[in-house]
């Protein structure tokens, strides 16, 4: 892959915001504010840098929009405490993997299906703007007393976007934004830790993982190096975040255990190796062959 | 082993997880194995062990292996994912089961399955919340003696097995939709739904919905099921509802199952792909 342009300009009066720059999505509250679990939505307006020649937003960037709207759900449920993602699920619609169905903007939808002493469980319903439901994901946050306190959000949530930038990084596909270089062998990806990369707690942002998994995943599973594969799409994902990645670089190195069918079943592990390879997340993920050639995927 | 050893579990002669005659053995490292012998009444209509069983076997193996790692805590199942390969008619299915994180709040499980010893049959993962060990659990511990051993066995001169769904008594309530009435054969050791049946309800209902919407059989071949409360009254729901459409060709659904206690209560949550086989 290219190397990221220079980051200039937004990082550097928002560290720790990149990423919810490069995702944009400007989430409300559905509901009054009063009620102890928010119900979030928000656009997704899936620009042509982050999606095929199709229109189709790619796996690990609904992975990072939902960890985005879920985690920001799980946290203000837990109110004055906060959350650390501790998984997340995706799972895409059989009938929106090809072809025009589930293409261009979306829509996502979020509540909370559980609070309890010790986690938080939401859900993500994400559907096109035709109505058409694109993926159902969950996820779930262990409950924690961060130390400097939770993020100053308050209820009801509103949009807020963060001041213009014409940072070009910005408009980069998400292989681009997020640095990613092959490793030696399919399915090896690595990425390094670029503050614009960086959640506000300084770790690799969730929605990082979630593109660095889908890349490794989906070159494992076409055997080839990383790159476009546009007849490959991740139709299922599950995300377990075991300890954040705070050096770099990081690798995924994912591997076929087998397959069904058109769909490869896909082991990913990363580490960070800049802390003595400390396992970062552990994912299992399906591999769709779509049977389509000749296209160009970002 | 013998398959008469008297059963260590306690639950009643024809449990959900008694009559799968579970076995297990500690590995050198402290990590677990376990088998499960698949029986015509365990498969899905392609031949392997179909998802509910499986769920079972991994959930259980699952459950006695956090009782080490989470020691001298406890720990609750958060969360179960199953990926199913297809491996036709095997005789046994084997798990080996790793940690893979023991935080202060969370231990993660990674466990592989294996069919007659050598082929990948697909892959479960699941999330345990850690909590301080309820003090009616404080003596609990699991025979970490070296062999394989019986974790349940079913009670000598039993009727054989019947199909795996109508053992548990679900019942097929229209498409999608299945009942089962809470009974101590599919409840946990304290009361509530067993955490393998709240899977085997998914998997059932998933299927429901494919036999209905693909036009013959179905299977349920991998599910993401998060646990939300415990199911603690019955009879307890499971509604499976399409996630977009099915595949254009007819050849399989995505689904979300959401399982209802009788106060209304939502207990579980999960997503699902289903074929045709």
């Amino acid at each position: 892959m290219t190397d990221a342009p220079e980051t200039r300009g937004l990082f550097d009066r928002q560290r720790g915001m990149g990423v919810s720059a490069y995702l944009h999505l400007p989430i409300s509250e559905v509901t009054d504010g009063t009620e102890p679990f928010a119900v979030l939505q928000a656009p997704f307006d899936a620009p042509p840098h982050m999606v095929d020649d199709e229109g189709r937003t790619g796996t690990g960037m609904l992975a990072a929009a939902a960890d985005s709207i879920g985690g920001l759900a799980c946290g203000l449920a837990c109110l004055p405490d906060w959350i650390v993602t501790t998984n997340l699920t995706v799972r895409r619609a059989s009938s929106t993997l090809r072809g025009p169905s589930g293409t261009g903007p979306l829509r996502l939808d979020t509540d909370v299906l559980r609070r309890g002493r010790s986690a938080v469980v939401s859900r993500t319903r994400i559907r096109s703007l035709d109505g058409a439901e694109v993926a159902t994901t969950w996820m779930t946050g262990a409950v924690l007393t961060p130390a400097g306190g939770p993020p100053p959000f308050t209820r009801p949530v509103r949009p807020w976007t963060l001041p213009h930038s014409d940072d070009p990084l910005l408009e980069q596909p998400p292989e681009v934004f997020f640095g990613l270089r092959a490793g030696g062998a399919p399915g090896v990806v690595s990425l390094d830790l670029a503050d614009h990369m960086r959640n506000p707690w300084g770790i690799l942002h969730g929605g990082g993982i979630a593109v660095l998994i889908d890349s490794a995943a989906r070159s494992a599973a076409a055997g080839g190096p990383l790159g476009p594969t546009p007849d490959h799409v991740v139709s299922d994902l599950v995300v377990h975040y075991l300890s954040p990645a705070r050096v770099g670089p990081v690798t995924a190195t994912a591997r076929r255990l087998g397959r069904r069918g058109h769909d490869h079943l896909v082991r990913v592990s990363l580490v960070d190796h800049g802390a003595d390879d400390r396992p970062v997340a552990l994912s299992v993920a399906t591999v769709r062959h779509t049977g389509r050639r000749g296209a160009t995927v970002r | 082993m013998p398959a008469t050893a008297p059963d260590p579990t306690g639950f009643p002669a024809r449990h959900a997880m008694r009559l799968l005659a579970l076995e297990s053995e500690q590995t050198a490292d402290g990590d677990l194995r376990g088998w499960l012998r698949v029986a015509p009444e365990l498969r899905a209509p392609s031949g392997g062990p179909r998802l509910a069983a499986v769920a079972m076997l991994v959930d259980s193996l699952g459950g006695a292996r956090s009782i080490t790692a989470a020691a001298p805590d406890w720990a609750l199942t958060a969360d179960l994912t199953v990926h199913l390969l297809p491996v036709g008619e095997v005789s046994e299915l084997q798990v080996d089961v790793h940690v893979r994180r023991r935080g202060r709040r969370t231990l993660v499980l990674e466990m592989d399955l294996t069919a007659d010893g050598a082929t990948p049959a697909g892959l479960a993962t699941s999330t345990f919340a850690v909590v301080p060990r309820p003090a009616h659990l404080e003596g609990l511990d699991i025979d970490r003696s070296p062999g394989r051993r019986a974790m349940s066995a079913p009670e000598p001169g039993e009727a054989p097995l019947r199909p795996y769904l109508e053992e548990l008594g679900a019942v097929e309530h229209g498409p999608g939709r299945v009942v089962l009435e809470l009974r101590p054969e599919v409840a946990n050791r304290f009361g509530a739904l067993h955490g393998g049946v709240h899977t085997a309800l998914a998997d059932e209902a998933s299927a429901s919905l494919g036999r209905s919407l693909l036009g013959g059989e179905a299977e349920t071949t991998d599910v993401h099921l998060a646990f939300l409360e415990p199911a603690r009254t019955g009879p307890v729901h499971a509604e499976a509802a399409l996630v977009g459409d099915p595949a254009p060709d007819g050849s399989r659904l995505t689904a979300e199952v959401r399982v209802i206690d009788h106060e209304g209560r939502l207990c579980s949550y999960a997503t699902t792909e289903v074929v045709a086989p």
